[in-house]
């Protein structure tokens, strides 16, 4: 049952290859729902209680220590909802633009899903770097291939730069293992280091990982790669692939070098915090809609990143769920961008206006996502922010209070780019309102995010077990002197 | 039904309105959408109603748990007690008037389902914020208000100045938001909850001294009531919000949402008794919010950003009663103010609505035989306003004014000079308006037309609720068993107050200041007469203005000092960060290390000529080196 979490995705990224042409997106958006399916069906039957749940465990490559290990918890199956939510969303934002290859696109998002998939359920390093680089090829391709023209040293920056930090962590990695029985996050786990060594390689992994959430100042390749990429690639970038850096701080970073802790832990909140400052006053000025939404990304994950280095319980629930809140809103937001520009061609703050009077629907929908991105009560961002400024605030009350100004920043990013977009007086020709899929993908989220910021305890009830399983492997390592 | 069923329906039939209205509005007639949102409004207000004459001690109401981990719990729990059933009703009772003024009013407007959807809405969530059992319910409400709030300033977004003064409204609120949200997580820390039971359990009583961590906690809760009750120095946002429809103004920015910043420190009084240092801080703040909002006032000719200017000094006034302690006079205050500031408002609505949409006094005047049933009402609000001899606010203001003279004279001096500020300006502005001839286009005095009875009963209600309102809590001079009834209804079963002692004076003192405020108004009435009403003299441009007159017309230039000190800067940090920071040094720095690793692989290459003469002259030089390091290393 659970291997089917590798099958399907490999079958449908080959089998789409071979439908006709017409029936691509309905087999592609069939494919991401029989995921779904399964991934809800694992959930079910998942016990929140029972700790990591392993269904392959098993020596491969005994002479460099590989082994077979595969396994979620609670944590995990969050991420594969996310993402198995987000792929059929992805496809069905998709269906009102014309690709020079269906095929080949629904192929390499679900080899993207193939790759990340592998990525939470990975228990072991080598595993866990081979999916996390897998990732990395259709990204690349759905950008090369159906990007924007002058997408090319864009791409080639973010393809180097992510590629540069994943050395780093392939090279802690096998640092990490010759001290190690096997590559296996159990034995890896059971290292003792000395804390001068724990921080070097410590920071390979946090190098691979600040690159791709990305923290400041690592951030430089997202800006330019979330407005060059099409809208797929943005979306499969912000939504689920920075989520597999923070995971990967939460399930590797954190359990693997607790010796390290005290001396990291301060400068990656200071960092997590300085981006959360840092992207929003960038974004306040920014006139292509996609940059702006990229720097209030990078924002928003600063605080995530922040708040996962506080090693706090509710504070590790909290970020799960802003993970999953941050995915949805992301997929929305860019899909907003992408509504305008597929009808007006620009994305230009300065030549938008007063779209509102002529698409009714979308100016609601629209309205909705940036009320959630700005983490008002009944949103499920209120509950994930509310959570992570807490654990700042406990941790250091002035890191809480300038990471609290996120509130305050987000309104003025948000609603400035609402506002330039969809009021005042109309400045662009007619504007068609929204088409069936664009109007199910963006009620699919909002009622996912109301209900979650009203009912907060589905998420939390489900990875707090994981995440307490978590805390106490970094509490129980004792520390060498 | 008993109160544990009736509360959550009263809270949950402006959502049910809402969402009928959102889904089906658009395609229903307007006539419907009106009932239904009015309807809901009014059957809401009669469960109050019934929940009112039922209440005795309080009640709990657990709907669900929101969120349960170790160290604390979040519950979506309601709590009916005298203070939080009477802001229901002063909520849904003033809210279904509005309701049904805007049916009138708002008849013409392309939005109109839209229009009643955000304030059903906005019922709902203010009905959230003073019926959560917890600060986390309560911060709930806050926001979502904030949000209504947010779309109905920006009702009429076609023009973009309308839509900036909402977002500005919006920022605002955020900034006092987040010292709430601080506020919260300082008694997370300190008390692990934030269920009022449980904290006014103990807290009140406690053995510990707590007056340090009090004093943070409250001072951030104040600072989450500036921003929502528009207190210096987050109150230029609410004179702006008047961008949005009269009801709205009426509603949101005068009668309820504005004193949600009241409603949360008298709930929170017992922390506030315990720090003093914020009670006094509240008390200076609110006293100067109240002065220079009335000052403002003076110069103003907009007929809303005088009522808006008014607001903000009324509820600088209620911070003082605040600050002194006197919460059950606030709370009294609170409610003749919603009467009277909703009904001035509502009035001015009404003005506007039947000058074909002008606000510029002084393109008014001699209104009052032309639409009689405004006029009427429209004094009775400004008589009461003014503290007018035996009308409601005269009650309530002096009740705030005697207690200020027991605290000390020069308070009492203070307070007396805003209220007579206030006098001032709206006697100004109800002569200017309604008497003398009028100003305005000839195509204005055409269609000047009283509204519709929907617009015309809401008005009536509230000005015999403003004339009669005193009644609820007199001060105790004639009618001895009728004294103070609100202040021991709420005495009654509310946290907190029911430990306070009574400080304003009474027997003659208490008819001496009386006497006093009633001959400042009556002055201040013939003096306006004289020099408005008689001479019929208009306000002069703004430029021509001179001395404190030009400051404020200028509303003593905060805006500009606001844009100065923080606007510029962070859209001046936005630009230049973008363009030097991340482009000029953080890019290139990446790049730099791309083309560092480049141009070391260029250095190498140069050696690998492939000639062996080369190769051999690199040796030999290694060796020698060799030789050199090693007699170095030997010898020294």
């Amino acid at each position: 049952m659970e291997l089917l979490l590798f099958i399907l995705p490999v079958f449908f990224a080959l089998s789409v290859l071979v439908m006709p042409q017409s029936f691509v997106r309905t087999y592609g958006l069939l494919g991401g729902l029989a995921t779904l399916v399964l991934t809800v069906v694992l959930m079910a039957n998942y016990d929140p209680n029972a700790g990591m749940h392993s269904f392959v465990s098993q020596e491969w490559i005994p002479a460099y220590g590989i082994t077979l290990n595969f396994g979620y918890d609670g944590i995990s199956l969050m991420m594969l909802l996310l993402t198995t939510v987000l792929v059929p969303l992805i496809l069905l934002s998709n269906f009102g633009r014309e690709l020079s290859s269906n095929r080949l696109f629904t192929s390499m998002v679900f080899l993207m899903q193939f790759g990340l998939i592998g990525v939470f359920i990975s228990l072991d390093g080598i595993w866990f770097y081979i999916f996390w680089e897998i990732t990395l090829i259709p990204i690349f391709l759905i950008a090369y291939w159906f990007g924007e023209p002058e997408r090319k040293a864009a791409l080639m920056k973010f393809f180097m730069y992510t590629f540069f930090g994943s050395l780093f962590m392939l090279a802690s990695l096998i640092g990490l293992k010759s001290f190690a029985a096997s590559f296996a996050i159990e034995d890896l786990k059971a290292v003792q280091l000395a804390p001068e060594v724990a921080v070097w390689l410590l920071g390979g992994f946090f190098l691979a990982f600040a690159i791709k959430v990305p923290i400041f100042p690592f951030h430089t390749w997202q800006p330019s790669t979330y407005s060059k990429a099409p809208m797929a690639g943005t979306m499969l970038l912000s939504g689920i692939m920075l989520k597999m850096a923070l995971y990967g701080m939460l399930r590797w970073m954190l359990p693997l070098f607790p010796e390290a802790l005290d001396c990291v832990t301060y400068p990656i909140i200071v960092l997590g915090t300085i981006g959360v400052v840092y992207g929003a006053i960038l974004a306040i000025k920014q006139d292509d809609m996609k940059r702006l939404f990229a720097f209030a990304s990078i924002s928003h994950v600063g605080l995530i990143a922040a708040g996962i280095m506080t090693a706090d319980k509710d504070t590790l629930s909290g970020s799960v769920l802003q993970m999953i809140n941050h995915g949805l809103v992301a997929v929305g937001l860019f899909l907003a961008a992408d509504v305008i520009e597929r009808r007006l061609g620009t994305r230009s703050l300065r030549e938008l206006g007063g779209i509102a009077k002529q698409a009714p629907k979308f100016a609601f929908w629209f309205a909705a996502l940036a009320f959630a991105s700005v983490s008002v009560p009944f949103t499920s961002g209120f509950v994930g922010e509310f959570l992570l400024l807490k654990g700042l605030f406990s941790f250091d009350s002035v890191i809480g209070i300038v990471a609290g100004s996120t509130l305050i920043l987000g309104a003025v990013y948000t609603f400035r780019a609402y506002q330039l977009s969809m009021y005042g007086p109309v400045k662009t020709s007619a504007f068609a309102d929204l088409s069936m899929s664009e109007l199910i993908v963006f009620a699919v989220i909002i009622i996912a995010v109301v209900f979650l910021g009203v009912y907060p305890k589905a998420v939390i009830d489900f990875v707090e077990p994981s995440v307490t399983d978590l805390l106490a492997s970094i509490k129980q390592t004792p520390i060498v002197p | 039904m008993s109160v544990a069923q009736l509360v959550p329906l009263i809270i949950l039939l402006p959502l049910i309105g809402a969402l009928i209205n959102g889904i089906l509005g658009k395609k229903l007639p307007k006539a419907v959408v009106g009932a239904i949102a009015t309807g809901v409004m009014a059957l809401s207000f009669g469960l109050a109603l019934v929940v009112f004459s039922q209440l005795d001690k309080a009640v709990e109401i657990d709907l669900f748990t929101m969120l349960d981990t170790e160290s604390f719990s979040l519950h979506a729990r309601l709590l009916a007690d005298n203070l939080s059933v009477w802001m229901t009703l002063i909520v849904t009772g003033v809210g279904t008037l509005i309701h049904l003024f805007s049916m009138g009013y708002m008849k013409h407007d392309a939005g109109y389902y839209k229009f009643f959807v955000y304030l059903n809405l906005f019922i709902f969530a203010m009905l959230i914020l003073v019926l959560g059992s917890n600060y986390f319910m309560l911060f709930f409400g806050w926001e979502g208000v904030g949000i209504c709030s947010y779309l109905l300033i920006g009702f009429w977004y076609g023009d973009f100045k309308n839509t900036v003064a909402a977002r500005k409204a919006f920022i605002m609120n955020r900034v006092g938001d987040l010292g709430l949200l601080i506020g919260l997580f300082l008694l997370l820390f300190n008390f692990g909850t934030l269920e009022y039971s449980e904290l006014s359990a103990a807290i009140i009583g406690s053995k510990v001294d707590l007056s340090t961590v009090l004093c943070g906690i409250t001072l951030c809760l104040f600072i989450g009531a500036t921003g929502k009750s528009a207190q210096i120095p987050l109150f230029t946002w609410l004179p702006d919000a008047m961008a949005g429809p009269t009801p709205v103004s009426a509603l949101i920015h005068a009668a309820t949402m504005v004193t949600a910043g009241i409603f949360l420190v008298v709930r929170s009084n017992y922390m506030f008794e315990l720090a003093p240092m914020t009670q006094d801080i509240m008390l200076y703040i609110g006293l100067a919010t109240s002065i220079v909002a009335a000052f403002i006032a003076m110069r103003q000719n907009d007929i809303k950003k005088v009522l808006a200017y008014s607001t903000v000094s009324q509820l600088g006034m209620l911070f003082v009663a605040l600050g002194m302690g006197a919460y059950t006079a606030a709370m009294f205050h609170v409610t003749t103010h919603a009467f009277f500031k909703a009904l001035l408002f509502l009035g001015s609505g009404s003005v506007i609505h039947a000058m074909s949409d002008e606000q510029d006094i002084r393109q008014m005047g001699g209104l009052r035989k032309k639409i009689p049933v405004t006029h009427i009402t429209f004094l009775i609000g400004t008589l009461a306003i003014s503290g007018f001899p035996l009308l409601s606010g005269f009650y309530s203001k002096d009740e705030i004014i005697a207690h200020a003279f027991t605290h000390g004279t020069w308070l009492y001096v203070a307070l007396m000079a805003s209220a007579a500020l206030t006098a001032i300006y709206m006697f100004r502005l109800y002569f200017v308006t309604f008497h003398g001839s009028f100003r305005g286009t000839h195509e204005q005095e055409h269609h000047l037309h009283e509204g519709p009875p929907s617009m015309t009963l809401p008005l009536i209600v509230l000005a015999i609720l403003s004339v009669f309102g005193g009644i609820l809590n007199l001060p105790g001079i004639w009618l001895h068993n009728m004294a103070h009834w609100m202040s021991h209804h709420f005495e009654h079963n509310v946290a907190g107050l029911n430990l306070i002692k009574h400080t304003a004076p009474e027997g003659n003192l208490a008819l001496m200041l009386m006497i006093a405020a009633s001959v400042m108004s009556l002055a201040i009435l013939v003096v306006c007469y004289l020099v408005y009403g008689k001479k019929n003299s208009i306000p002069v441009a703004d430029a021509q203005l001179k001395g404190w007159e030009k400051w404020s017309a200028g509303k003593l230039y905060f805006d500009e000092l606001y844009n100065f000190l923080f606007v510029r800067p962070t859209e001046w940090l936005s630009e230049k960060g973008s363009h030097y920071f991340e482009s000029m040094f953080l890019h290139r720095s990446v790049v730099g290390v791309g083309q560092l690793i480049g141009k070391s692989g260029d250095l190498v290459r140069k050696w690998q000529t492939g000639r062996t003469d080369s190769y051999i002259l690199w040796m030999v030089l290694g060796l020698i080196g060799l030789v050199v390091y090693f007699l170095i290393y030997k010898y020294y």
